[in-house]
């Protein structure tokens, strides 16, 4: 549980000016399903994250609603156009108010 | 600390957690709008538990949901050992321009107890639409990829995943 929040992110190695690079990032969290007891749904805060947002040089490019039905340490995959050298920023907020961010530095070779 | 379960839904620790959630909106700016505010994950604030039509219903309405098979390339395993964990890729052919591009991807299990795996709301600075998840599959099942154009237009792919192992308990 320590690793909770931990953002892995890989961009290819060289990136030319105007490429559409493939970005792959991964975070470390639970991402807990409902509980059942009886068969009946457990009325509780479940800690999942449920938003992410991806942004570069403060733009933001990417957004997305996550449920529970994503797996466990989710993993997502996403294209960007690299027009200017800069920082991409992804962030994930969860049910319990945590917000995990992961920083790359695209540069140009 | 056993909880009763309780009618009124505000105990001390959801008041706390509204709190604490107002004041993360508070720093994190103009970027994020009110809608960033991350949603409780009690009952009531999750997915609800319904049938993939009462899904499509409530996400779409009426709106009538072209075959995009042609246009959307769904890359997901035909067998997934392993419900917890199924890679999945969505790509949408689009030109992602200003004037023409791919607004939203929606992901759906049809036999999850909550079938909407994720919601994508892309932009034409992604180049590509192409966006990709792990997702959780409760059982052998239809996943589809619903792509909502710039103009409106709903594109749909479907395809039947057989899982060994469910990995889905809500």
């Amino acid at each position: 549980m320590a690793e909770i929040g931990k953002v892995r992110i890989r961009v290819p190695s060289s990136i030319k000016q105007g490429d559409v690079v493939r970005v792959r990032a991964l975070v470390i969290h639970p991402m807990e399903i409902v509980q059942r007891r009886d068969g009946k749904p457990v009325d509780k805060n479940y800690h999942f994250i449920n938003k992410v947002v991806v942004t570069y040089n403060g733009r933001e490019i990417l957004a997305a609603e996550t449920t529970q039905s994503v797996s466990e340490n989710p993993f997502f995959a996403f294209t960007f156009r690299a027009t200017e050298p800069g920082t991409l920023k992804i962030a994930f907020l969860d049910t319990h108010g945590g917000k995990y961010e992961g920083t790359v530095d695209i540069k140009f070779s | 600390m056993e909880r009763t379960p309780s009618t009124s839904h505000i105990t001390r620790r959801t008041l706390l957690r509204a709190l604490a959630v107002v004041g993360l909106a508070g720093v994190s700016g103009p970027l994020l709008g009110p809608d960033a505010v991350p949603a409780q994950g009690t009952l009531g604030a999750l997915q609800p538990e319904e049938k993939v039509e009462a899904t499509m219903k409530r996400l779409f309405g009426g709106r009538p949901i072209k075959d995009g098979s042609s246009a959307i390339k769904l890359d997901i395993p035909l067998i997934a050992e392993n419900g917890a964990v199924v890679p999945v890729t969505v790509e949408v052919q689009s030109p992602m321009t200003p004037a023409n591009y791919v607004k939203h991807i929606y992901i759906i299990s049809d036999k999850n107890r909550r079938p909407m795996n994720a919601k994508f709301t892309l932009t034409p600075a992604m180049g590509t639409a192409l966006v990709g998840a792990n997702v959780r599959l409760g059982e052998t099942t239809d996943v589809r990829a619903v792509a909502e154009l710039s103009d409106g237009t709903l594109l749909m792919a479907k395809r039947e995943v057989k899982v060994t192992v469910g990995g889905c308990g809500g």
